[in-house]
């Protein structure tokens, strides 16, 4: 069980779903593997690259490097979220903790900023982060309670948490030109954003943690089967516990990222960014039940969701048109790529 | 126990000596005030620190000081307990203006004045208040239009960062930035107008597009300097920052220093202090039997890189 889907991300086109469609099933699939090879059950990517050809079409600057750039620095913050988010799921549980866990590090480490320095403002927010990630996995992962109520608790006690903190004071960083610490959020490295670039690192390494080492295999057991896992000799309560763990470090370096591109920090500044960052991992196709699911996916997820808000914005459509169209393509994504694993656009049933 | 009697002592003290105090002046208005939530922002926190502040120097005034946490259930039940207590006059922060109506219409029919204060009540709540004290959203909207009329000599092509959807302010300060552009302003176009939500992150993000899209922009007008900044910040990175130019509403800290720099041409003076002074003042003056306006405004000026010394930094 757990083989299957770990192996999953290496040769996808193998193990993806099970053969033995005969006939029509067969045909869709010859025609589908013309178009696109290996992409052909990788839905996603396909439903990603027909919305850059439709936004490219329409808008002649969207594909622009300056844009893609400037869309690709924005996905960041959402995107290395998105990530942490995508092994918790995968390790069977939620966390919905992410937004207001994101306002409370901003907050931290743009006010001990001025106040410590930006080596330590960074040290102090990632370990007060990794002790709000290990209270949720200390929840979820010893106690076994539900990940769904533990971590919606959560979202609102680091919500007050940020305020205490705070007072309801808006930080600000003094001296913004000046600083070190916006090499995160304003820098370059090699003519690249740094948040692209700490997100493209993030996505490797954690690609290669879930797919290559005993560690990720883990996640996927656990996620797949518990009981099953356990009688398999992995200790349950470590893993979930660790994948807590991970999440609470990405939500650091995304409060980081946000951090310097702001420069200053509201106490509600990921409020609602816990959805969006779900909505990416379950749009690259991780299953809520734990156990399935890529990195990669949940990276063509971010970058759907980022380009979509950005190409209708292109285009010229008003915000509430592009809260429908955000959701029928949203829709249009899922479908597409469950119609690519199932080679065909309906099936009666799953 | 040597400890709590002296405390026991001294509140005795304290309480005969009140007592006495108002025996000897007159009659202590005893004023409620329940707000929307406190701590949730810096104008909020001030706000309130500013209201103690105004009311423990005017010794004829004591306060019940209470906070709904942006709870309408609560705020309804505190306006209540307030009736319960017989004060004065109730000061409402509605968290929802229509969701308070009942509520205050209850307050009206015990015979206690209410003032709303900051964010109006909803029409059908008008005729149960005394008074309505706070900025004039629609004023704001058409100060900030003549900043930018005045930035860009009357000719250019701008872009909109409005506030959260569905929001009063947002859609007030909009109007009115609209409506006085359009009346005094032909030359300034509104290009494209998109949410900023209040939020910066979000602000720079939606500026960043506006940016790729329309390759002149003169003027940026955000609903509150807070999204100005991250507009600002947008630009800088871009490197055209230098040909925009930035108004907002309710001046922060931030925008403030921005203007300082020269980056950021000017925006309107919303002080949480004068807003807080505002909402008292009018309340004591309904309980006095004062004539007070209905609409009860405080002052919110524009402020730009030139009459910025005449105004002390934000605290927020």
């Amino acid at each position: 069980m757990a083989e299957t889907h770990t192996t999953a991300s290496l040769a996808p086109a193998a193990t993806e779903r099970p053969r033995g469609g005969q006939g029509e099933n067969a045909m869709a699939e010859t025609r589908l593997k013309q178009i696109g090879g290996l992409l052909a059950r990788q839905g996603i990517f396909v439903a990603f690259a027909l919305f850059m050809i439709g936004f490219a079409i329409f808008s002649d600057r969207f594909l622009s490097v300056e844009n893609i750039m400037s869309v690709l620095r924005a996905a960041a913050i959402i995107g290395v979220m998105a990530l942490g988010v995508t092994v918790v799921v995968i390790g069977g549980n939620l966390d919905l903790s992410v937004g207001s866990m994101l306002s409370f590090s901003t907050v931290m480490v743009v006010d001990l900023h001025d106040k410590i320095g930006p080596g330590a403002a960074i040290g102090v927010t990632l370990v007060a982060t990794l002790g709000l990630g290990a209270v949720n996995g200390l929840l979820v992962g010893v106690a076994k309670l539900n990940s769904l109520i533990v971590t919606l608790g959560m979202l609102s006690a680091i919500q007050g948490l940020t305020l205490i903190y705070s007072g309801g004071k808006n930080v600000d960083i003094a001296n913004q030109d000046t600083t070190w610490f916006k090499i995160f959020g304003r820098g370059y490295i090699a003519d690249i954003p740094t948040p692209i670039v700490i997100f493209a690192l993030a996505a490797v390494v954690l690609h290669v943690v879930m797919a290559y080492t005993p560690f990720g295999r883990r996640v996927y057991a656990t996620g797949g089967n518990q009981t099953a896992a356990v009688f398999s000799g992995i200790r349950r309560n470590r893993v979930v516990f660790a994948t807590y763990l991970i999440s609470a470090t990405c939500v650091a370096i995304s409060a980081i990222i946000l951090g310097s591109r702001v420069m200053g920090s509201q106490n509600n500044v990921g409020q609602g960014y816990e959805l969006q960052a779900l909505a990416a991992v379950i749009l690259g196709g991780t299953s809520l039940l734990g156990g399935a699911g890529t990195i990669w996916k949940t990276v063509i997820g971010v970058l759907i969701l980022g380009f979509i808000q950005n190409g209708l914005l292109l285009l010229g459509f008003e915000y509430y048109v592009q809260w429908l169209v955000t959701w029928a393509v949203i829709i249009l994504a899922v479908w597409l790529d469950i119609a690519a694993k199932r080679g065909r656009l309906w099936s009666p049933i799953a | 126990m040597d400890k709590k009697m002296k405390a026991l002592i001294a509140g005795s003290t304290a309480v005969m000596c009140l007592a006495l105090a108002g025996g000897v002046s007159a009659k202590t208005i005893k004023i409620g005030i329940t707000q929307n939530n406190v701590g949730v922002d810096s104008y909020q926190t001030t706000y309130e620190k500013a209201f103690i502040a105004a009311a423990k120097a005017d010794p004829n005034v004591s306060t019940v000081v209470l906070d709904a946490g942006g709870d309408v259930a609560r705020q309804i039940a505190q306006i209540q307990d307030l009736i319960q207590q017989h004060v004065d006059a109730i000061i409402v922060w509605p968290t929802n203006g229509k969701a308070v109506v009942p509520a205050v219409k209850k307050a009206h029919d015990a015979g206690i004045p209410v003032v709303i204060t900051n964010s109006n009540i909803a029409k059908q709540g008008m005729p149960y208040i005394a008074a309505f004290s706070g900025p004039n959203n629609i004023k704001q909207g058409e100060e900030a239009a003549d900043l930018m009329c005045k930035a860009l000599n009357g000719k250019g092509q701008i872009v909109q960062i409005s506030g959260k959807p569905g929001y009063t302010t947002a859609i007030q300060r909009e109007k009115g930035f609209e409506v006085q552009l359009a009346k005094k302003c032909p030359g300034v176009k509104i290009m494209a107008t998109q949410p900023g939500d209040w939020n910066r992150e979000k602000s720079q993000r939606v500026m960043e597009d506006f940016l790729v899209k329309y390759p002149k922009i003169d003027g940026v007008y955000a609903a509150d300097d807070n999204m100005g900044v991250g507009a600002l910040n947008a630009a800088l990175a871009a490197h055209r920052a230098k040909d925009i130019k930035f108004v907002g509403a309710t001046n922060f800290a931030v925008g403030y220093e921005a203007m300082a720099k020269g980056e950021y041409y000017g925006s309107v003076y919303q002080s949480p202090v004068e807003d807080a002074k505002n909402a008292l003042k009018t309340a004591v003056e309904v309980v006095e039997g004062k004539k007070v306006p209905k609409m009860n405004y405080f002052p919110t000026p524009p402020i730009d890189q030139q009459n910025m010394k005449n105004f002390s930094k934000p605290v927020f």
